[in-house]
């Protein structure tokens, strides 16, 4: 296992567990945690980063079926020839605008698998994400979602890194809901420290005047109160471990590569948190879709894939996996507006070190049909679980409520 | 703790009286203006006491139309702001109207129906639309869904948001169609998605030219279609008809409502809701005597009510500005919404904002500590016009500790423990500068708290 940078290793342990001190969390560190931290080898433990194509990603101009006569006829506009397709095989072809995972593709470092849904798809933005996030319909109860039933099976670590962050301006995405953890979400790391010229008084305010127990008989306030103290614990971990971060990948000017640029440095300053979520808008693409979704798509594969050879380069390659999902694919036939409609099944992205590599499922089938949508063929959950057992090295039956077998992703 | 769910129905929704049990004064008085508005300083409480709450609450209901002068001075702000076509600017604009409106339920079912109908700038991109749709949603705040749904249903801000606009007669565009059942009348589950196909054929042809709502009949289906059981040659105006004749439609809004207005959780029961559903349809979808019968209930003054939201961005920054008579830089505020998660004309997708503990993490809560630091360091932030020591002391409010009382008084729904109320002291002692500077980060202190964030 590579082992990170000790002198910002050092200065990053130090700076968590004064601040842990500090604010009153895990109050008693012991000494002996403070020099076993600083002679532990960087963490080794894997990490799951979750980018979710909000708005439901256009899956067959994606993953393109160039050679599917049935594909040519539903897209009299919108379809891409075959001479622009960047082949992946003699069936399918990624999207002209995804060179950089292309070239993942070819070092064995993507997998994509096809056709990924699940029984009776819901065509609701809300519902399909709610679905996508929690593995249960909306008859079920939904407290939390797939990854924050995950983090709940984890032991809890006394003084350790948040197990999950979430990085956007958007809401907090359900999958990592946890009935134990609050999950911070963080903007960008210079926003996430009080600021002001009165801050140390406020922190310490803030740190002394929350109760160590839980007494009051209001919900709300109890939640407020431990928000708070997870958002203190969270701004002094987080500022004290992006420092000192150097990089010879060039990642592009946009919104997802400035966050997953954050996410290198988090882990590469040896941040134990395990999981990371990010979320990239606009593919509800109804309208004039091939100039918008080219965009997107662009910004995805070529901020996924400065993020991977990054990683490679600082030496977490094979320790870091970038999952990519939307939720839902679009209508197979295009509409009037030069646009999509909602649809169902859509393929899904692997990306990282540790995986096979390769496309894994057939082509879908557009001469069989349901409601002019595409069928599923793997089930979302199957992905899941091959992720919480075979990288994450969980059990992923009480997590999705039922046992699902692995697909042959990761190596 | 699910108790809220065992309170009778019927006892719900009676007019609240007082008893000496729980007595009408400036804690109910206070909590009636922060949901029902956006907080009232005192003196504007001590002439509610003086009233009983039915009194204020009719008052606040028939307030329904600003007063020409007020709308003529937010209106001409509006246009110079428009005259730079930017939509960030005009949350500014609106900022004005929530700071200074005397009409305060009128504006807090403006800001309701945004969130309802949400239509979002960054789509639509045209901030004379976006101001338009604004100003028709404050004329039906307090009106008629019916109406109010067939006008959001041609505005043109709507159909661009919701690409109605290019709906046409031979590939229906369904993604107005599907939001008017799931959003903004029925909710999930309560149609089929045959239901969204046919229902969109009879908005094909309704398109926005030149900033306006107009039918084009080239492109609008005439043919018959068959929407939640009934079957015609139904037009935009007959869908939308079908819709609001749907018994769901009373129970969805009753239940929005009830989170806007009552508690975030647990979620209420149907038939808690039940009485409050049956009133909205029997007043034929009429608003105002839904909200009245909702503020004046035993429901909206009783213990699972009261301190028991998160107050959004927009109530916890107004509120804390309303009740302490402060006035700032709207820019400055605006900005600061956006970024702690509630931008007005910005909603986070269609459904609006989710409000209750999705207000919450650990962004925005240090988020707003720092929006409340940047306007207190902020010149142009004035109480009652003066600085915060003059205004304190012309209210008889002299040490830290009385400044301690007053905030909590003003500002909180639940109160402070002794442990806190010793820090804060603490805070205000310790902090260097003139006695303003004292004040002012004193503010900032109670403003941070977790208490501060329950309304």
């Amino acid at each position: 296992m590579p082992h990170i940078c000790s002198s910002s290793r050092r200065r990053f342990l130090q700076s968590s567990i004064g601040g842990a001190a500090a604010i009153g969390i895990g109050t008693a560190v012991p000494a002996c945690f403070t020099q076993a931290a600083e002679h532990t080898v960087a963490s080794v433990e894997r990490i799951l980063i979750v980018v979710q194509m909000s708005g439901g990603n256009d899956g067959l101009n994606t993953v393109v079926p160039y050679a599917d006569d049935a594909y040519k006829a539903a897209r009299p506009k919108l379809g891409i020839a075959a001479s622009r397709v960047l082949k992946c095989n003699d069936d399918v072809g990624l999207h002209p605008s995804m060179s950089g995972l292309h070239d993942l593709l070819q070092d064995g470092k993507l997998s994509v698998v096809q056709a990924v849904g699940y029984e009776q798809p819901n065509r609701s933005h809300f519902e399909a994400m709610d679905i996508w996030h929690t593995c249960r319909r909306k008859e079920e109860s939904r407290a939390d979602g797939w990854l924050g039933r995950f983090l709940d099976s984890q032991p809890a670590k006394l003084g350790g890194d948040v197990p999950a962050l979430h990085l956007g301006r958007e809401q907090q995405p359900f999958a990592i809901a946890s009935r134990s953890i609050r999950v911070p979400t963080i903007k960008e790391l210079a926003e996430f420290q009080l600021q002001g010229q009165d801050r140390q008084a406020l922190r310490s305010l803030l740190s002394n005047s929350l109760p160590a127990v839980e007494t009051e008989s209001n919900d709300l306030l109890n939640f407020l109160q431990s928000s708070t103290t997870s958002a203190l614990a969270a701004s002094q971990r987080v500022t004290a471990a992006s420092q000192d971060y150097r990089s010879d990948v060039k990642y592009p000017e946009t919104e997802l590569s400035r966050k997953l640029r954050v996410i290198a440095q988090l882990i590469d300053a040896g941040l134990n948190t395990r999981v990371y979520y990010v979320q990239l808008d606009g593919f509800d693409t109804h309208a004039q879709q091939a100039a918008t979704h080219e965009v997107l798509l662009r910004e995805w594969s070529d901020a996924v894939s400065a993020l991977v050879r990054d990683l490679h380069i600082q030496g977490h390659g094979e320790r870091v996996c970038v999952m990519t999902f939307s939720e839902f694919g679009r209508r197979v036939a295009e509409n009037a507006s030069e646009g999509t409609d909602h649809g169902a099944a859509g393929p899904m992205f692997l990306c990282g070190g540790g995986l096979k590599g390769g496309i894994i499922g057939q082509r879908p089938n557009l001469t069989d049909l349901q409601e002019g949508d595409v069928k599923h063929e793997i089930d979302f959950r199957q992905v899941y679980a091959s992720v919480i057992r075979d990288w994450m090295k969980a059990d992923p039956t009480p997590i999705l409520g039922h046992s699902y077998d692995s697909l042959p992703l990761f190596a | 703790m699910n108790e809220l769910n065992s309170v009778d129905p019927k006892w719900a929704w009676l007019p609240f009286e007082p008893t000496s049990d729980q007595p009408w004064n400036q804690t109910l008085a206070a909590h009636l203006f922060r949901r029902a508005g956006f907080g009232a300083d005192l003196a504007t409480l001590d002439v509610a006491v003086k009233q009983s709450p039915a009194e204020v609450v009719e008052q606040l209901v028939l307030r329904n139309t600003e007063a020409n002068d007020f709308r003529a001075a937010a209106d001409t702000l509006a246009e110079t702001v428009l005259a730079g076509g930017d939509p960030k600017q005009l949350s500014a604009a609106w900022v004005y109207r929530l700071l200074f409106t005397p009409n305060q339920l009128l504006e807090k079912m403006t800001l309701f129906w945004h969130g309802h109908f949400a239509t979002g700038a960054e789509k639509v991109q045209d901030a004379r639309m976006m101001w338009n749709q604004n100003q028709f949603l404050r004329q039906h705040a307090l009106g008629d869904f019916h109406e109010l749904t067939q006008k959001i249903s041609q505005d043109p801000a709507m159909l661009v948001y919701l690409d109605s606009a290019i709906n046409r007669k031979a590939h229906p565009n369904e993604n107005f169609a599907r939001e008017l059942m799931e959003l903004f009348c029925l909710g999930e589950g309560n149609y089929g998605e045959k239901d969204v196909l046919e229902l969109a054929r009879c908005f094909t042809g309704w398109e926005v030219k030149g900033k306006q709502f107009r039918k084009n009949r080239y492109q609008h289906d005439s043919e018959a279609k068959t929407i939640l059981g009934q079957s015609g040659n139904f037009d935009g105006e007959d869908g939308v008809r079908i819709v609001l004749e749907q018994p769901q439609l009373e129970q969805f809004l009753a239940r929005k409502w009830f989170r806007f207005f009552v508690c975030d959780e647990p979620q209420p029961s149907a038939e808690l809701l039940q009485p409050l559903a049956d009133a909205f349809r029997q007043h034929d979808l009429q608003v105002a005597p839904a909200l009245t019968m909702l503020l004046k209930s035993n429901i909206f003054f009783s213990k699972h009510a009261l301190g028991r939201k998160i107050k959004s961005p927009v109530e916890l920054m107004l509120g804390t500005l309303r009740s302490l008579q402060a006035t700032t830089n709207t820019q400055l505020l605006a900005s600061g919404l956006l970024a702690i998660g509630q931008g007005l004309f910005y909603p986070p997708n269609v459904k609006g904002w989710d409000g209750g503990r999705t207000w919450i993490n650990s962004s925005t809560l240090l988020g707003r500590a720092n929006l409340f630091g940047k306007i207190l360091e902020n010149s142009a932030t004035r109480f009652d016009g003066k600085s915060l020591t003059e205004a304190l002391r012309n209210l008889g409010v002299r040490t830290a500790d009385t400044a301690i009382g007053h905030f909590a008084k003003c500002l909180l729904a639940v109160p402070l423990s002794d442990v806190t109320k010793s820090e804060l002291r603490q805070t205000y002692q310790n902090q260097t500068g003139d006695e303003e500077q004292k004040l002012r980060s004193l503010l900032h202190a109670i403003t941070s708290l977790p208490q501060s964030q329950l309304g």
